[in-house]
């Protein structure tokens, strides 16, 4: 017993310090961004990016809020990441217990076609996506970029959820088809709360990715009032010129909502699990 | 009744003065889509940030279209550049499109979009307004373009405000602490790198991986070159012999230059931002880029003396700037060709030059400081010379990567100049048997 605990002591470290390095790694370029969001473009200039800032300066936190107006990107942002993260998410759930639980024929083929139509890139849906919005007189509105992420995302909700629902106790819905309740009633009594974890988790991530997306809102959404917080920070990369203080204090801005989105969110997120796991 | 009568009286009276005013004001405006200036507006996008010599100068002019304009409001929008560049084809071609806005210049941006007729000429505007005289024959190369989208000739699709060229950037302090006068000659020039390298400083900052090494291979090539090569290499109006005097001259020169030590082995991997940010830093005696970088200096150099010399010989890189161009959908083209003519008007160029930028127009006794005023008398040298040779990367699409992999083997030495020559040598060719020369 003794000998095994001290033969598994190095390994933790060695799996320790592997973690530690690698937080290091990913906080590292947070840390750059940080140090030069608050720099003077002067400071920048002359000491480097690595420098610590001398002073607290934060005029290009300012300037670049006032330049794009970013309170309003950050609304269009939350209401289109918002608005998407849902809809996907009850989208996902409509389809999978369609295709998870429900006996659709062909399922298979339906889940290939999804999983398909997840590793399209971008770039090649634009063109299609452009005409059919203009035909429809949704080009410039918010309303064409809610459209194409809930089908984008809910395509790979769908994908997921068929396959975690694939796995659901058939004990329990069989109780409840006993018991006289309607597939309804089962998808919104039984199946949804019981993958509420999952759904949470589905609903964080399709609310980030859509936070984070640069192409498409960039595309779609030409006038500044309905610009989103990425494409806002987009102003900022000139054809020769870059301005690396207020491109770092833009993108600290740009980060710090999906973060606290994130760990807010991560809080209910284990407490909904630990509620589960006690019933 | 009496009360009636004199109301209704009132009422035809303004109701006839109302006529008269609009049939006054439609008679006055200039063709475009007719009826009153009253609530129109003017939607103009550009993507120039607002502190810069040309963000300054534009928000002048749209304060003085509103007072010259009573009744329009201007409808600015800052865009990103990339925003533009991949976005253009699309908004042009539906109803969102702007009245005005800033475009790249090129046959790969306003070219290809003239050619699918996305864009208004403006031949007719440009000669009634005399933009022809403000302009010079270089610099209206970027302003034409014919039926295949490629400039230098043909109708009128864009106007240019500003002009921008490659100098060389210097350090006084770096030159007078090793005793090195300002170079005036090409032999002087590389005397001067001579002094500094055997000091142990390496003189030039560049930067591989971007624009600026490309930019002086070009130079150097451009010291071997006459206005008839460049047109050929540019405007595709002959053959250009890769292994002729000019490219070899310039791949062997760059692969000298390294192996003296004027040019940084590890200038390979570096980016234009490592390179200014190097040269402002003090690291560097000379930086050889753009005017683009003019008033970034003049804002963030503190701790030395610096200044600019044109770079020795007849060309240089250069061109007009960015383009004004008015899409064939927008509803308002009489109201975006007045603000034009104004962004073209002495006071606006002026004020341009006085913000740091390189106006086409301006008068150089109204430029108040010594530095604005020394970069604007160069260009203007530069211009009158003929000298503006462009941009090495224009000739083909995607041309600007290849140059930028073979400058890199040449300045690693991982591959022999006539190597490199032939490398980048292929891609041109092939771009000229697509459009078909």
């Amino acid at each position: 017993m003794n000998a095994d605990r001290t033969f598994r002591q190095p390994g933790r470290w060695a799996v320790l310090a592997a973690l530690v390095v690698l937080a290091v790694v990913m906080l590292f370029p947070f840390v750059i961004v940080t140090l030069n969001a608050f720099k003077s473009p002067a400071e920048y200039s002359s000491n480097g990016p690595l420098s610590l800032p001398h002073g607290f300066y934060l005029d290009g936190i300012i300037a670049f809020w006032d330049r794009v107006d970013f309170g309003l990107k950050l609304w269009n942002s939350l209401l289109i990441s918002g608005v998407v993260a849902v809809a996907a998410v009850v989208l996902s759930v409509l389809n999978a217990y369609a295709l998870g639980i429900g006996k659709v024929r062909g399922r298979l083929w339906i889940l290939v076609l999804f999983l398909v139509a997840n590793t399209l890139p971008q770039e090649s849906l634009v063109y299609p996506l452009y005409y059919l919005s203009k035909e429809v007189g949704l080009y410039d509105s918010k309303l064409a970029v809610i459209l194409i992420f809930t089908v984008i995302q809910a395509a790979f909700g769908t994908y997921l959820l068929s396959s975690v629902l694939g796995q659901f106790p058939r004990g329990i819905l069989e109780a409840a088809e006993i018991d006289g309740a309607s597939r309804w009633r089962m998808l919104w009594g039984i199946v949804v709360p019981i993958s509420r974890p999952t759904l949470s988790v589905l609903l964080i991530f399709f609310f980030i990715w859509t936070w984070n997306e640069f192409f498409l809102p960039m595309v779609f959404l030409i006038s500044n009032d309905n610009q989103t917080v990425p494409v806002a920070l987009g102003v900022l990369q000139g054809e020769k010129m870059m301005d690396a203080t207020m491109s770092s204090a833009s993108a600290l801005l740009g980060i710090v909502p999906a973060v606290a989105f994130f760990l807010i969110f991560q809080r209910t997120l284990t407490r909904g699990v630990t509620v589960g796991a006690i019933k | 009744m009496f009360r009636v009568g004199r109301s209704v009286v009132a009422a035809l009276a303004a109701a006839a003065l109302a006529l008269t005013a609009c049939g006054g004001s439609s008679s006055d405006s200039s063709g475009g889509s007719g009826g009153s200036a009253e609530g129109r507006t003017l939607t103009l996008w550009h993507y120039e940030t607002g502190n810069s010599a040309m963000g300054t100068a534009w928000a002048q002019a749209m304060k003085d279209f509103e007072a010259g304009h009573p009744g329009v409001k201007v409808k600015f929008e800052e865009k990103g550049f990339e925003q533009i560049q991949k976005t253009a084809g699309m908004v042009l071609n539906s109803d969102q499109a702007p009245d005005i806005m800033e475009y790249n210049k090129g046959n790969a941006t306003a070219g290809l979009l003239s050619k699918q007729g996305l864009l208004t000429d403006l031949t007719e505007e440009a000669t009634k307004r005399g933009w022809d005289k403000l302009l010079s024959p270089s610099l209206q190369t970027t302003a034409k373009y014919d039926e295949r989208g490629i400039m230098g000739s043909g109708k009128w699709f864009g106007v240019p405000n500003y002009g921008e060229y490659v100098m060389v950037y210097y350090n006084k302090d770096m030159f007078d602490k090793a005793g090195i006068k300002v170079p005036t000659t090409f032999d002087e020039f590389t005397a001067a790198l001579d002094a500094f390298a055997k000091k142990g400083t390496t003189p030039i900052a560049t930067a591989g991986a971007e624009y600026p090494a490309q930019q002086l291979f070009y130079l150097l090539a451009l010291n071997k070159a006459n206005r008839a090569w460049i047109d050929s290499f540019e405007l595709y109006k002959g053959k250009v012999d890769f292994h002729g005097p000019e490219f070899t001259y310039a791949a062997q020169t760059i692969s000298d230059w390294v192996k003296k030590g004027y040019i940084g082995k590890d200038s390979a991997g570096m980016k234009a931002e490592d390179m200014g940010v190097a040269f402002i830093g003090g690291k560097y005696p000379i930086m050889v880029s753009g005017s683009w970088w003019f008033g970034r200096m003049q804002q963030e150099i503190k701790d030395f003396e610096w200044g600019s010399f044109l770079w020795p010989g007849q060309f240089a890189p250069g061109s007009s700037g960015n383009i004004w161009v008015v899409p064939e959908k927008s509803e308002n083209k009489d109201l975006a060709y007045d603000f034009i003519d104004i962004t073209m008007k002495k006071e606006i160029q002026n004020l341009l030059g006085n913000s740091g930028g390189v106006p086409v127009a301006a008068d150089p006794a109204a430029i108040t400081d010594a530095r604005n005023k020394e970069l604007i008398e160069n260009f203007n040298k530069l211009s009158t010379q003929d000298g503006l040779a462009f941009y090495p990367d224009w000739p083909a699409p995607g041309y600007y990567d290849v140059l930028v992999a073979g400058i890199q083997e040449l300045i690693n030495g991982s591959k022999k100049p006539e190597e490199v020559l032939d490398e980048i040598a292929q891609p041109y060719n092939d771009n000229l048997a697509d459009i078909g020369n």
